[in-house]
């Protein structure tokens, strides 16, 4: 039986169709899930948001396309990168946590989330990827 | 009105790996529509051990393990809206994907997944936020 009260949880589709990583690379996983005011998105890396091609070079280059492709979900779902309320940046080698941050601030430059970086070994050989919640 | 803030574990008492290896987490905090649950390895539901094996087994065993807690939570796997897939080599990343695929047919969650060295030889550690109801 179907609870009124159930809290929506609500698919958002990929903004652009190079982001649809389920149907390009096989990715079990939706762009991003809003459920009830907070929009959880999937980890985002450098991908052509149009044609969907790997984008791997720079650190510093990778983080603006991975910022980019991460507004581009955000907005889509009625969000924005204002409205961020977590992020865990990941990155490839602790070494490169001051390129990563001369990058970040130039989008989140007010009142910036909370945020934890986790230095990690990602997919495809990428050297960032962004996982965060925000508010709708 | 303070959101409520509760402890979930699971109904088959093995499966309380907080409690039964004595660690420092709760199995899962529900808090208001959403549940919490800590990172869940591959374990064994009729003994409580650990139950490691190829990335295939392990992720199977996990996502079992999964389903139970957030049925115990009043939640499931179709609620889940992300998951955190934490794997001992990026290189078993399509062996993880194969498996987990079957647990969420359609309008599976948002997720990351990343390489990270786990505890006791486990190949692949899953935590999850979940809507309750």
């Amino acid at each position: 039986m179907m609870n009124a009260e159930r809290p929506p949880r609500i698919v958002v589709p990929p903004p652009r169709r190079g982001l649809d990583m389920a149907a390009g690379y096989g990715w079990v996983q939706s762009p991003a899930i809003r459920a009830g005011d907070f929009l959880f998105v999937s980890g985002l890396v450098a991908i052509d948001p149009d044609s969907g091609e790997r984008l791997n070079g720079t650190l510093t280059s990778e983080a603006h396309r991975a910022f980019q492709n991460l507004r581009l979900v955000l907005e889509c779902a009625g969000s924005s990168l204002a409205r961020l309320v977590q992020i865990r940046a990941m990155i490839y080698d602790r070494i490169e946590y001051d390129a990563l941050n001369r990058v970040y601030r130039q989008y989140v430059p007010e009142g910036p989330p909370a945020r934890t970086v986790w230095s990690v070994r990602i997919i495809d050989a990428f050297k960032v990827q962004l996982d965060a919640i925000a508010l709708v | 009105m303070p959101v409520s803030r509760e402890i979930v574990v699971p109904q088959n008492d093995r499966l309380n790996v907080s409690r039964n290896f004595n660690l420092p987490h709760s199995p899962g905090i529900r808090a208001g529509d959403f549940v919490f649950l800590s990172g869940m390895l591959s374990t064994d539901p009729a003994t409580g051990e650990r139950s490691p094996g190829t990335m295939a087994h392990e992720t199977r065993q996990t996502l079992t393990n999964m389903q139970h807690m957030l049925e115990s939570a009043g939640s499931s796997l179709e609620r889940v809206v992300k998951i955190n897939v934490l794997l001992y080599d990026m290189l078993e990343f399509d062996n993880m994907n194969a498996v987990y695929r079957q647990f969420f047919p359609r309008d599976p969650p948002a997720r990351t997944a990343c390489g990270v060295q786990l505890s006791a030889g486990m190949k692949i550690e899953i935590e999850c936020i979940a809507l309750v109801g």
